[in-house]
């Protein structure tokens, strides 16, 4: 089935700034059952945009913006194709832990197992760990990491406006609270203590019915561990389901970190608001979205910061060791 | 003013400086070498029975004849000259005032036509083998799959840029200016201590040494050809031109942190030699993909950076996102290969002190060739075995943090007190991973002007290494002294200075 993704970022300043310089990771991947049937991707002020795709397969857009603005829109369109996932097997047998060794695992699988900025662990962690029972994995690991998604579901409560973009995970796992972005990163720490490659995935998710906890019109964000004789397989402990036909892929990393929607810095005393639209549609064929932008709660965007202050300036210029002093 | 210091110590008039090898100087006995001490480390200029080494005989000579007031005259001249010439090094940790002189020595230490050549070939092989080394494991892996080095110290390391992965760099070289640390141990071998992979400094040091001690010294530089150095900023120029070889007129900037910089002398002092840029981050814009600096007469390309600040702090957008010295996009530009940046980025992980362990096995592995230059023994603290015995002999060993460098997060066993060392193996406990140990190494010993005297001080030898196109080593060397009697720490941020190395021609 095709879906269509319009997805606007709005960045409004306080008072003018210039020399704006934006990385964007905005696009579908185009990998597995999921293949991207077009995209565009516009600025206002208009910018040229330029494109790489980064080591994780990411495509990523940039652009500089020098002139004087208040405002930054930024708007993707996509449409993707969703085909037919494969089923996965009620379990593994056991043997399936021996599997991780040198011949099935490669330099990226490796990379998905250390620690990460907002996936590693720490004394709140291991709290949650040992009350929720989950030190250990239990049964194969495709077993465990289902009873990990569901644990974490059953024991955080969905709730928007508790945790920020920047917040670590111990503030969710202190309240047990939190939103997409949290849960996957504590699935994600905890996996990967267990040895299995795990990794995050930012995208969209469209919404069926009020099962999801997630919030409809948003961006969303779910984690893939990887089993050697399956591959990299989903799982989204903010809903309790398997990603499949409903959930968009937009681009992996080891955390949000690697991988925010927008990520900029501007010049100026300003301050600036991020104001974020999604809207995701089923649809027959590739269609032209009208104008029924629904605006929603930033969620997951890296509002750009501002230059730093001059005394962060200095301080840091003092910090550079230029390996003068070394020592025996 | 400095010339004029100098003016009535010039021996122009004076005899021909007359070598006398082997001649017994008697140290800890005769003058000026009266407090002399010869001890377990490696002397540089007196074998273990007193006689004076060959290619220090001039030198004896000359100092026979001067008198303990003239020696004084002509280091404080010395001293002037730094000062005169703004030669600061800032110490941090320090309340007080932190900008201060290096102290200099006005002896100089010489190295033997045949010890460079031994040095400069195994700094070859070396810098050979770790650019080798950074250009797989950004690219295809090789030395990671074939289980050579393992996995998790190169992706655990904070120094591992994974940006970098699959981007080629011109030549392949990814370090292009390197200043390994060097110390000659007890059997007067020369080791690897040390590869400065990131922001190498003190070559301004080692350039402003030579002229004090040509000055202090002119006949006895003169008998002596002394190979000469002054051409450093010119093949550093040419090295870094060397990255951007479809330009005809290549535009090239110093990215410097700013004047509060420790080594913001350095940094200016280079660029002027050189005849380019001096900028600071903000100073820079990306336009289009493109470097620009602001000039007085509106925006002028760049099109090589070399650049004196961290990694992290290149450009917020990329990696740490309130650096305010970097250039946002500068990144992105590079990628795009509309700039080139000197060193690369990422190059800390092979200077990470957990792989310098695995040097001499990367030169066998990429080059099949035994190391010429030894390594310092080390302890990886990530094996077990090696773990308890670091434990286990915590009081004689040197006990430093992989990632860090200057001589912070690290443990001297024999000077540490107990409770140092019970605080430091809890920390090496908590992250093994984290820590590598090595013996307390005997520097060897240099002459060294203290006042009332020539003592004997400890030494160490950083070398400056440039690779582009090719590997040039300008024969000379920065060599750090410890100024206090018997400490073996030379850094100048605890109280170390530095004087002039003459590496002779034959």
């Amino acid at each position: 089935m095709f879906y269509s993704i319009r997805h606007v970022n709005l960045f409004r300043y306080s008072a003018p700034v210039r020399e704006s310089v934006m990385e964007l990771r905005m696009q579908p991947r185009s990998e597995g059952p999921q293949t991207l049937r077009s995209f565009q991707i516009s600025t206002n002020p208009r910018a040229q945009l330029y494109a790489y795709t980064d080591h994780l397969g990411n495509a990523v857009y940039h652009f500089n913006l020098l002139r004087e603005h208040e405002e930054l829109r930024i708007e993707a369109q996509a449409v993707v194709e969703i085909g037919a996932f494969p089923e996965l097997p009620e379990k593994l047998d056991a043997l399936e832990w021996g599997r991780y060794n040198s011949y099935n695992l490669h330099d990226d699988h490796y990379d998905m197992l250390g620690h990460s900025k907002f996936a590693r662990p720490s004394p709140e962690l291991l709290s949650f760990m040992t009350i929720a029972d989950l030190e250990k994995p239990a049964g194969d690991p495709l077993t465990a990491l289902r009873h990990l998604q569901r644990t974490i579901y059953d024991s955080f409560e969905y709730k928007s406006g508790v945790t920020e973009v920047h917040s670590p995970i111990e503030v969710a796992l202190e309240q047990r609270l939190g939103v997409c972005q949290d849960f996957a990163h504590i699935m994600i720490a905890i996996a990967r203590g267990w040895g299995i490659p795990t990794r995050y995935v930012s995208g969209y998710l469209h919404h069926k019915g009020s099962r999801d906890r997630s919030r409809a019109d948003a961006t969303h964000a779910w984690v893939e561990s990887y089993l050697p004789s399956l591959g990299w397989v989903g799982f989204d402990p903010t809903n309790n389901i398997a990603p499949r036909e409903r959930h968009i892929r937009a681009a992996v990393g080891r955390d949000y970190a690697d991988v925010p929607p927008t990520r900029g810095t501007y010049k100026g005393g300003a301050d600036s608001e991020l104001s974020i639209a999604v809207s995701l549609e089923p649809t027959a064929a590739p269609v032209r979205h009208e104008d029924f932008l629904k605006v929603a709660r930033p969620m997951s965007a890296t509002p750009p910061t501002p230059s730093m202050p001059e005394r962060l300036y200095l301080q840091q210029q003092q910090q550079q060791q230029q390996q003068q002093q070394q020592q025996q | 003013m400095q010339q004029e210091a100098f003016a009535n110590t010039e021996d122009f008039g004076g005899p021909d400086i007359v070598a006398v090898p082997g001649r017994l100087a008697r140290p800890g006995r005769d003058a000026p070498y009266a407090s002399y001490e010869l001890a377990r480390a490696f002397d540089e200029m007196f074998a273990a029975d007193g006689a004076v080494r060959p290619p220090y005989a001039a030198l004896d000579s000359r100092l026979s004849t001067l008198s303990l007031e003239e020696l004084s005259r002509r280091q404080q001249a010395c001293e002037q000259s730094f000062l005169h010439q703004g030669i600061t090094f800032t110490v941090y940790n320090d309340n007080r005032a932190t900008e201060r002189i290096i102290p200099t020595d006005l002896l100089p230490r010489i190295i033997t036509a045949a010890e460079w050549a031994r040095l400069e070939a195994g700094l070859t092989q070396r810098i050979v083998a770790l650019n080798m080394f950074l250009r797989d494991i950004y690219g295809d892996g090789r030395v990671l799959k074939d289980g050579v080095v393992p996995r998790a110290m190169i992706f655990g390391s904070k120094h591992y840029r994974r940006e970098m992965r699959g981007l080629p760099v011109p030549h392949g070289a990814y370090v292009n200016i390197c200043g390994s640390d060097l110390i000659r141990n007890e059997s007067g071998a020369f080791v690897v201590l040390e590869d400065n992979l990131r922001v190498p400094s003190g070559v301004s040091y080692m350039l402003a040494n030579r002229d004090v001690a040509r000055r202090a010294f002119p006949a006895v530089f003169r008998s002596m050809n002394v190979r000469p150095i002054e051409q450093y900023p010119l093949e550093l120029l040419a090295t870094l031109r060397s990255l951007a070889p479809f330009h005809e007129d290549v535009s090239i900037a110093v990215l410097t942190p700013g004047v509060f910089n420790s080594a913001y002398f350095e940094h200016a002092f280079l660029a002027r030699q050189m005849g380019v840029e001096l900028v600071e981050g903000r100073d820079l814009l990306i336009n289009d993909n493109v470097v620009y600096t602001r000039t007085t007469s509106g925006l002028k390309r760049i099109d090589v950076i070399y650049r004196r600040i961290d990694d992290d702090f290149v450009d917020p957008l990329i990696f740490r996102e309130d650096s305010a010295l970097g250039v946002p996009g500068l990144f992105n530009a590079y990628r795009a290969g509309n700039v080139m940046i000197a060193n690369a980025l990422g190059t800390g992980v092979a200077d990470d002190k957990a792989v310098y362990a695995y040097v001499p096995r990367l030169i066998r592995y990429y080059l099949s060739e035994e190391p010429i230059l030894d390594n310092v023994e080390t302890f990886l603290c990530r094996e077990e075995k090696s773990l308890n015995h670091v434990l286990a002999n915590l009081d004689k060993l040197v006990v430093k943090a992989v990632g860090e460098s200057g001589g912070y997060g690290m443990l001297v066993g024999p000077h540490a007190s107990q409770t140092e060392r019970e605080e430091f193996a809890a920390k090496v406990k908590a992250d093994p991973d984290n820590y590598i140990a090595q013996p307390t190494i005997q520097l060897s010993t240099a002459p060294t002007f203290v006042g009332k005297g020539v003592e004997a001080r400890h030494v160490d030898l950083r070398p400056f290494i440039l690779h582009g196109a090719e590997t040039k080593i300008v024969p000379g060397a920065l060599t750090r002294v410890a100024l206090k009697r018997g400490s073996l720490v030379v850094n100048s941020s605890q109280g170390g200075g530095s004087k002039d190395t003459w590496v002779l021609s034959q």
